[in-house]
């Protein structure tokens, strides 16, 4: 092998790095996809029109000045417990503040808000 | 006559078109994670799209506390088509479709209420036969104002005090 051409090394040498540098591209192709993925379950999961729809349903009560029915909670609290699992609670405005607790066993969430008097 | 004569570049060679079939597998299997991510995107749309849908049907169209929201005079006046033309008209409006043409969703709805005993009764309310596809499920806490006289769409449900009811629609696309 003495007469074994030695040029071209460089290309050799470069040749490494831009397949080193293409794996770590595609690494990052690879967990921007999983990002995505997550983002979006997490979206998902995160009971948010339930709780916003829950807020806009007990304020309906409230535009009426009717928050003292008694049909109110128990209406919320067993359809939501039979259809949707979640635990639900709210309690009547002292001081113009009201109480709202929403529990899907994923996600737990008390509220305080102050709705007027 | 052969001679061995560039030898380097016939293994960089062989080592070039190696490191390039491995980085294009790498690339390949990789970028098909997205299938899995297109599902649950497809979900997340479907859902927020449904959950819109169904708040600007419970939007009363005038101010006051007489005005009727779609929800509630379709549930209150017994009309599952008036559900089904505006549903269906919202979640398949051209405009949050890309592409030409309208969107192809179908929805299959139920209401849910408690009765005076305390247990709960359900009545269909309209929509499309659900297979197999793959569906979402919204729903929407539905206000009933008082009324003198009962709902024929809902029987045993004491409507002569402010009443919620459960409206849960499966959203799929055909």
């Amino acid at each position: 092998m003495a007469r074994m051409n030695e040029n071209g090394q460089w290309i050799v040498m470069l040749g490494f790095i831009i397949s080193i540098i293409l794996v770590f591209l595609a690494l990052i192709v690879n967990q921007s996809a999983l990002i995505g993925k997550t983002t979006s379950e997490s979206v998902l999961e995160f009971p948010k029109s339930e709780i916003q729809d829950l807020r806009a349903e007990i304020m309906d009560y409230k535009w009426r000045n009717d928050l003292n029915n008694p049909n109110i909670l128990p209406d919320l609290q067993n359809l939501s417990l039979e259809r949707k699992g979640s635990v639900i609670d709210y309690q009547l405005p002292t001081g113009g503040i009201i109480f709202i607790h929403y529990n899907d066993g994923f996600t737990e969430y008390n509220e305080y808000s102050w709705i007027g008097d | 006559m052969v001679t061995d004569e560039g030898q380097l570049y016939t293994i960089e060679g062989i080592a070039a078109a190696f490191m390039i079939v491995v980085t294009a597998y790498l690339v390949i299997s990789t970028t098909s994670v997205l299938t899995q991510q297109d599902v649950h995107i497809i979900d997340l749309q479907m859902q927020q799209l449904g959950n819109d849908a169904l708040g600007m049907m419970d939007c009363p169209d005038t101010y006051g506390v007489g005005s009727q929201s779609v929800l509630e005079e379709a549930i209150s006046e017994t009309n599952p088509e008036l559900f089904n033309q505006t549903f269906l008209g919202l979640v398949n409006s051209p405009r949050n479709f890309a592409g030409s043409g309208s969107d192809r969703l179908n929805y299959s709805a139920v209401i849910y209420y408690r009765n005076p005993s305390g247990t709960i009764e359900h009545v269909p309310f309209g929509g499309g036969t659900y297979y197999r596809e793959n569906s979402v499920k919204v729903s929407r806490w539905v206000f009933l104002p008082k009324k003198s006289s009962s709902l024929p769409l809902l029987p045993n449900l004491t409507n002569s005090v402010n009443r919620s009811v459960l409206l849960e629609v499966q959203l799929w696309r055909e």
